[in-house]
């Protein structure tokens, strides 16, 4: 069981406002709950696997130019860059 | 001029010069027009589509080469990118997205001389599975506008089954592709992992979804594999399908195969409807000569849980992107602090994708990673190996593709539970990597009930042959529509 308390703590940390406590935190509630039916899957000592690829079969690690206009297309931009609100006020 | 004609037919009766594309692009749009206010698969419509048909017809005209589409109108899912027209993933925050480049399927079907005729309906970011998480508003069931059309693909689902196009491209994270189809009576593909580059498609939950077509008949979802299947340099991920011919044998027949029926999916909470058909399919698949035995997966009872913990994880890092800096609407930064920007301009994001990015910050967090993240990863593994065994013994595996009949508008909306277990039987191919299709089986009441068909990796041109031999056993009426 988790409770309501960690799920907002997630969601402020995940940079998303709450305004809805009913529509958000009570159904994310509910779906974490259900998660724990993993608990009796009885998987603990199942190895992960992962897939992998081998480097040699990567794609070229090269710079290819896409769009120098792509920039003008943002809201907000200076020249080259990307213009974002203050750290910190 | 009729609409209701398979990929094959329409390109057949291009090349022989029955029909003009540019007849049949118009005859199309007017069907947009006429039935879409209804039904709701369109976010936009391709107003040069007509102009690309007579473009079409004069090259046929004066003998030069035309791609083997010969200017079939195709809807697309709105997660998918074409060049300089909007994407919107159904959401609004992207509202205003154009897309710089095209998807790679969509750069092998205009070689082809595919015309899409317009972007369709989805859940938000493909997060939902009825098309009610849209942000535009619901797509309804052809079969019956009271009813779901399943999703999040819907969108394309309902554009095939009701006319509006010949074929559709739609993307599967967890049955994404399968289900609409199944709720619509169309023919849905999740193909192996890898087989279609996701190159272009806004990314969900990178791991496990797939690009899939939509279409009227089996042979021409095989038809689009041969077009969109492939190696891609710009997607890592992509096998060698060394240019299999999907079409080529596609009639050989399922004499002497070994089918398993996945006996987690038709027990508990499966609809008696939806039940009574899937045995009708299984002895329809006995007397075409194929072998049927019941196979358990212990293992699908926990992947509904173990789905969600990962394409959870996966969307709080994919949707990590939209801070409505690089992408997104115009909202002023002024009088704003890095963080609570970001924050405030979130707030266009829907509820379930809210939700969702909230749970995917949560389950792989410190602390709770052990007790989500990792189990979920592991019940992947697992639940791989047991259909890994499971095909040592068996062919092909069977089952209904949802266990209930598509459901009223607003009925399930509520409750995230019972939606998670709508989902049932189609995340273990996600999770797995292996292919499945849901075939258009029966009716009840007027409302449509597929069968679902997995195979080993790599083995889609089998399943595409087990797919068409069920096909061929049924007839099924005509949408109201």
């Amino acid at each position: 069981m988790v409770s309501e308390e960690e799920i907002q703590h997630v969601s402020k940390l995940m940079r998303i406002d709450i305004d809805d406590h009913k529509e958000y935190v009570e159904k994310v509630h509910m779906m974490i709950d259900y998660f724990d039916i993993l608990d009796s899957a009885g998987v603990e000592s199942e190895e992960i696997s992962m897939p992998e690829i081998s480097i040699s079969d990567l794609r070229e690690d090269e710079y290819i130019p896409f769009n120098d206009k792509l920039i003008e297309k943002l809201n907000h931009y200076k020249g080259t860059y990307v213009r974002a609100p203050k750290m910190s006020s | 001029m009729n609409l209701n004609i398979s990929a094959l037919d329409f390109v057949q009766e291009v090349k022989t010069g029955n029909i003009s594309v540019e007849d049949f692009v118009a005859k199309t749009i007017e069907r947009i027009q006429n039935v879409d206010d209804k039904l709701h698969a369109f976010l936009s419509v391709n107003e040069k589509s007509i102009d690309q048909a007579r473009d079409i017809d004069k090259r046929i005209k004066s003998g030069d080469k035309v791609g083997d589409c010969f200017g079939m109108p195709i809807s697309i899912k709105d997660n998918i990118c074409i060049k300089d027209s909007k994407t919107t993933c159904a959401s609004k925050m992207l509202e205003n997205y154009v897309s710089p480049y095209d998807a790679t399927v969509i750069t092998k079907l205009k070689q082809q001389d595919a015309i899409f005729v317009g972007k369709v309906n989805m859940d938000e970011f493909a997060m939902g599975l009825t098309t009610e998480f849209s942000a535009y508003g619901p797509s309804k069931n052809p079969w019956n506008i009271e009813h779901v059309p399943g999703g999040s693909s819907g969108g394309s689902a309902v554009s095939v089954s009701a006319f509006e196009c010949v074929a559709s491209l739609g993307s599967d994270t967890g049955g994404s592709v399968r289900n609409p189809a199944s709720f619509c009576s169309t023919v849905g593909y999740k193909p192996t992992y890898g087989l279609i580059s996701r190159f272009g498609l806004i990314s969900y939950a990178n791991s496990i979804e797939q690009i899939g077509p939509l279409t009227r008949t089996v042979k021409d979802t095989a038809f689009m594999l041969n077009l969109i299947s492939g190696l891609d340099p710009n997607d890592n991920t992509t096998i060698d399908n060394k240019n299999e011919d999907y079409l080529s044998g596609i009639e050989v027949g399922i004499e002497g195969k070994k089918i398993g029926i996945i006996k987690e999916m038709i027990g508990e909470g499966i609809d008696s409807e939806v039940l009574s058909a899937t045995k009708d399919a299984i002895s329809r698949l006995e007397s075409l000569g194929a072998t049927c035995e019941e196979i358990s997966l212990d293992m699908v009872k926990y992947s509904v849980a173990a789905y969600y913990t990962i394409t959870a994880t996966e969307a709080g890092s994919n949707l990590a992107r939209y801070d409505n800096l690089r992408y997104g609407y115009d909202f002023p930064l002024e009088g704003y602090e890095f963080n609570s920007y970001i924050s405030k301009a979130r707030k266009k994001f829907g509820p379930e994708v809210t939700r969702r990015m909230i749970i995917g910050g949560f389950v792989p967090s410190a602390g709770h990673a052990g007790k989500y993240f990792l189990k979920a990863l592991k019940v992947k593994s697992k639940l791989t190996n047991e259909v890994n065994e499971a095909f040592k013994r068996v062919d092909l595996l069977v089952s209904p593709t949802v266990p209930v009949l598509p459901f009223k508008l607003g009925e399930k909306i509520d409750d995230p539970i019972s939606l998670f277990l709508v989902d049932i039987n189609t995340v273990t191919a996600n999770l797995t990597g292996k292919p499945a299709i849901s075939i258009p089986f029966a009716y009840s009441n007027g409302l449509p009930i597929g069968i679902q068909l997995m195979a080993d990796s790599s083995q889609d041109k089998l399943l595409l042959q087990a797919a068409y031999a069920l096909e061929q056993t049924v007839t099924l009426p005509e949408v109201p529509i």
